[in-house]
């Protein structure tokens, strides 16, 4: 066990040909990370964004541009894979097929030449764990995905690795199946406590099993945070419409001065939100920016509200839930209700929204505008 | 537009019964999920409609016309197919103009060029148009197989899994979008699905397959509320709805719910509710699955009165909103909580059932028994069917 | 990896395969230049020679050189055509349709080309005698089809496969009769493999001489079996036979050098992943 330290990471693709001669062409930029001994770490960001490059440099697949990797204490800069100590469950289950889960999950033991006994007792020991002790004889083309996957997490902590790397190892599965193991890996993981980084385009496997989100977009480190932290206090609005499903309603505004209180307004829109004091050291009137809401926190209002009155662009009925959209100029503000009550397009609720929890971006760059202590 | 009959159709592939009697009747401008598990027959019901397969028995019907020997072509059906099917040598536009190309629905150019705009603003992809169907993401073909179908004025749009393809946030969306759609065309609409929540909100109707049957045909508001039996309670609802075994017992004129929990046996008393106690009495119900929607499983993090104790199995965030998971011996609980709570695995939570808002089914046979509230629940349903 | 060992590696690989164009060529270099030598050269002197065309004269102005190639065009073009228009239809049945013993009837056609041609050649012998198929345009077009057809319908085979069905449902539904989707819809789509198939098949059949040696002889007269008469049984025009093997092999050589690309990229399936 032990923690894992980025320092200054860089990669840069050589030979990547003439397709690619744009300026920004860092796969991973200047990206600086700290996980202390047993957190699990999810690094979260769309396709392409760099996450599997970082995990690749991290287990020494992968030639790093510049920057240093510590595992614990070492420098692992110029260690060969083998010799990092790390346990991997990759995205595409890379199983031997003549041999089976028994022969599979033993495989880097025996390689290392451990004693026979050994071996059986380790293996006896992790099988329970990963629920695979009844299919310890089963051949890697007779199991299910998430059996598997189940294999192939085994197969990574058997070595009792320092730190453990997955990559997308639920993207096989479908919906059901992948929720049962989203669990089972969380579970496991805080049995075992082993550092572990977990990369994922998903942001609901990264909300619900990680310690710590590190999000990146187009190789550049976003934000990191825990879960809360960054559903609740966004840095920009890349973080605020990744995180949450549905997303942040995110709308341009611009703040106007009526009788000493701000509001924001919207275009071809009568709607009317008070901005919350706090931010009324960085708003003036006639400021531009971007207003964020999450859809929990847009409410309708009951009898004698004073809320702005809206028509309803969109009802659906969700059994658990109900999501009602408005419009707002040529924009769809999206509201959740566990309310009863079942509208149609076209009828008239008050809106009202929760006003300490609207976040400010600035309008060109994203970043988020935050008040002035 | 037209309306729809399906008659006790049945369709086999080798030795695979495919489809075994369905029967459906859908009305003029009709929006009608189909919604099952995957391998259910869904897919096959389409094809039967579009005249692609052929049943072996049964009838299809068109506006009351028998359609079962004309070919696909004839009947004039718009068709979305899951692997999106573009002509993969013909740009988008070329893709969407070729229904109004063929001798049959022939068109002149400027029209064609102006439906294909029209759809192709509705589906937000006008500068796809000159790309060929490998430059795009599947997101986009899929996109553009709507499109497809939407230049047409057909009796019926067929959609299998329009959107099962997008990620999470533009599935979403696109449903959203679709919903609004479907007021504006008007038309009748068939629509498979796997996802609960577009069955949910789309559908003014959801047949319910499986194995090749029809379980269950109602609105989504009777079938989240009175699913016929346990297997369409748990398809109904993400997360899933909780099934507790227990026994209902008589206490003191009314009765009591008896379960256990990691091995302790716990009572609550149930709410005298008439019409339900008529059931009970008259189905002789003892011993029974509970099913509870997570909603109505109420937590503690402190002992208090009327909650029971167990400890947390898993917690989780399912977007705006979390599920904690808590371990009962034979089952676990699922309920909801608000994201970002600082949850140990395995630490102690007390629960309690708001059992004023559960379903009972059978043991054995795992059918619908009742509910409470079952009156006004109909009432309600049906209130919503006039509008 | 620096810059300098970088070139050093390409100069290796560069010298590699000049080392192996070499060897690979070195067989058509020297008929080339037989061809230019006179008879009395061949065999005389290796590279130093006084090149002469007489050889080239003789075959290509004095000789029947030119109805040879007609006859070779007609045969090899014909048999490709006969291919196409059955190979096509058969490869859709096989590929689409579920019918008993499937893929047993594909295995066979496959077998086709397993036995050597020399073993079939003498039954089909006297049955085109009988036949009266001998020596004819149509019995050869129709012996050729052992060469050409199995390799057609395997890989326009594994084009239409690859084709997902549901495209041509989703012409029907579009409003599209059978022959139209054909047309349509599905040719564009097998174009690569069924252009490069052709002509891998025609370049085959060019190349065929245990057939046209006995099935035929006195009126057609491929090429493949008339550059024979060059090698006498008194003399050897050598001069004269590099030339006749020279310009036979050229139709072949352009057709290859033509579809390189698309053979290479033809044959490799999964080539219409819409």
């Amino acid at each position: 066990m032990a923690g894992l330290t980025l320092k200054n990471l860089y990669k840069r693709y050589e030979n990547s040909g003439k397709k690619k001669k744009q300026q920004n062409d860092f796969a991973v930029k200047d990206l600086n990370l700290l996980c202390e001994q047993g957190e699990f770490i999810a690094l979260l960001g769309p396709s392409g964004c760099g996450k599997t490059t970082t995990l690749r440099m991290i287990a020494g697949l992968e030639d790093i541009t510049d920057g240093e990797i510590y595992i614990g204490e070492r420098l692992v800069n110029n260690l060969h894979p083998k010799d990092r100590n790390i346990g991997l469950a990759f995205e595409d289950y890379a199983m031997y097929p003549p041999l089976d889960v028994y022969g599979n999950v033993a495989f880097n033991l025996r390689a290392k030449g451990v004693d026979k006994g050994e071996i059986d007792k380790r293996v006896r020991e992790i099988a329970p764990l990963m629920q695979i002790d009844d299919i310890l004889d089963k051949m890697p083309v007779k199991l299910s995905g998430g059996q598997k996957q189940r294999v192939n997490i085994a197969r990574a902590i058997i070595r009792e690795p320092e730190l453990l790397l997955m990559d997308e190892p639920l993207s096989h599965l479908d919906g059901k199946a992948r929720q049962s193991m989203r669990v089972e890996i969380k579970r496991l993981i805080n049995k075992i406590k082993c550092t572990t980084i977990y990369v994922t385009h998903d942001q609901l496997e990264a909300m619900s099993l990680a310690d710590k989100i590190a999000i990146i977009n187009f190789g550049v480190l976003q934000q990191f945070g825990t879960p809360a932290e960054v559903y609740d206090d966004p840095v920009n609005e890349f973080v605020a419409s990744f995180i949450g499903e549905p997303p942040m309603n995110i709308l341009e505004t611009t703040i106007v001065k009526e009788d000493g209180t701000f509001f924001f307004t919207f275009d071809n829109s009568n709607l009317k939100i008070a901005v919350p004091s706090r931010y009324y050291s960085v708003v003036s009137d006639g400021f531009k920016c971007k207003m964020g809401v999450r859809p929990m926190d847009v409410l309708i209002g009951g009898e004698g509200s004073k809320g702005t009155p809206e028509e309803i662009a969109t009802f659906e009925n969700l059994g658990d839930e109900r999501r009602i959209g408005v419009r707002v100029g040529d924009m769809l503000l999206m509201l959740i209700t566990e309310d009863e009550k079942r509208y149609r397009s076209g009828d008239i609720i008050k809106l009202e929204v929760r006003e300490e929890k609207t976040h400010l971006f600035d309008i060109t760059t994203g970043n988020r505008i935050r008040e002035q202590a | 537009m037209a309306r729809i009959q399906l008659e006790n159709v049945k369709k086999s592939f080798g030795k695979v019964q495919a489809l075994n009697g369905i029967s459906l009747d859908v009305k003029d401008k009709e929006f009608f999920v189909l919604f099952g598990p995957a391998g259910a027959g869904k897919t096959t019901i389409l094809n039967c409609i579009a005249g692609i397969n052929l049943p072996e028995e049964g009838m299809v019907k068109f506006n009351n016309e028998i359609v079962n020997l004309v070919d696909p072509a004839h009947r004039n059906v718009a068709m979305v197919f899951e692997n999106y099917a573009l002509y993969p040598q013909m740009t988008v536009y070329d893709n969407m103009a070729a229904a109004l190309r063929s001798n049959l629905y022939k068109t002149d150019e400027a029209t064609i060029k102006e439906k294909v705009h029209v759809a192709a603003r509705m589906m937000k992809m006008e500068n796809l148009l000159e790309r060929l169907p490998s430059q795009l993401s599947n997101g986009q073909k899929q996109r553009v197989a709507m499109g497809r179908a939407l230049v047409r004025t057909p009796n019926v749009f067929l959609m299998d899994e329009p959107l099962a393809h997008l990620d999470a946030k533009l599935r979403n969306a696109m449903r959203t979008e679709l919903k609004e759609m479907q007021a504006n065309l008007g038309s009748t609409c068939i629509y498979v699905t796997h996802d609960f929540m577009e069955a949910m909100a789309l559908g003014d109707r959801i047949a319910i397959i499986n194995k090749g049957e029809i379980v269950q045909i109602g609105s989504g508001d009777e079938i989240y509320y009175m699913p016929c039996n346990e297997f369409v309670a748990q398809l109904m609802g993400d997360p899933q709805i909780n099934i507790i075994p227990g026994t209902i017992k008589e206490a003191e004129g009314g009765y009591v719910f008896c379960f256990e929990a990691n091995g302790e046996k716990l009572t609550v008393s149930m709410p005298e509710d008439k019409e339900l106690w008529k059931k009970i009495r008259e189905t002789g119900l003892k011993n029974t699955d509970m099913g509870l929607r997570p909603q109505n499983v109420k937590y503690s993090f402190t002992p208090e009165e009327g909650y029971f104790k167990t400890t947390v199995y898993s917690y989780e965030s399912i977007g705006n909103k979390s599920v904690i998971m808590a371990e009962c011996g034979e089952y676990q609980l699922r309920m909801i909580a608000p994201n970002g709570l600082k949850i140990a695995i395995d630490q102690d939570i007390y629960v309690r059932f708001e059992i004023d808002h559960s379903m009972f089914f059978d043991p054995q046979t795992k059918e619908y028994v009742s509910r409470y509230d079952e009156e006004t629940i109909r009432e309600f349903a049906a209130e919503q069917e006039v509008k | 990896m620096n810059n300098g060992k970088k070139r050093l590696g390409y100069a290796a690989q560069n010298l590699l395969l000049i080392v192996y164009a070499i060897f690979a060529l070195f067989p058509l270099v020297w008929m080339v230049i037989i061809s230019l030598k006179s008879d009395a050269q061949v065999f005389t002197t290796t590279f130093a020679f006084t090149p002469t065309l007489a050889n080239y004269k003789e075959v290509l102005l004095r000789s029947d050189y030119t109805s040879y190639m007609i006859d070779s065009l007609i045969i090899s073009g014909g048999s490709v055509i006969v291919s196409v228009l059955v190979g096509v239809p058969a490869a859709y049945a096989l590929a689409r349709y579920n019918f008993h013993r499937k893929e047993d009837l594909a295995f066979q056609i496959l077998s086709f080309k397993f036995a050597p041609e020399i073993l079939v050649v003498l039954p089909l012998f006297m049955i085109y005698q009988k036949l009266g198929l001998y020596d004819s345009y149509l019995g050869l077009i129709w012996v050729y089809q052992l060469i050409s057809m199995p390799l057609l319908i395997w890989v326009v085979r594994g084009y239409f496969e690859d084709i997902s069905v549901e495209i041509e449902y989703a012409a029907q539904v579009d409003g599209y009769t059978w022959y139209q989707i054909f047309f349509k819809m599905l040719v564009p789509l097998i174009k690569p493999g069924l252009v490069s198939a052709a002509l891998l098949a025609f370049i085959f059949a060019w190349n065929s001489f245990t057939f046209p040696l006995i099935l035929a002889g006195r009126n057609i007269q491929p090429i493949t079996v008339a550059i024979t008469k060059y090698l006498g049984t008194d003399t050897a025009h050598y001069g004269q036979l590099a030339v006749a093997a020279t310009v036979s092999a050229v139709p072949a050589m352009i057709f290859a050098l033509c579809i390189q690309k698309h053979l290479v990229r033809g044959l490799s399936f999964g080539a219409v992943k819409g």
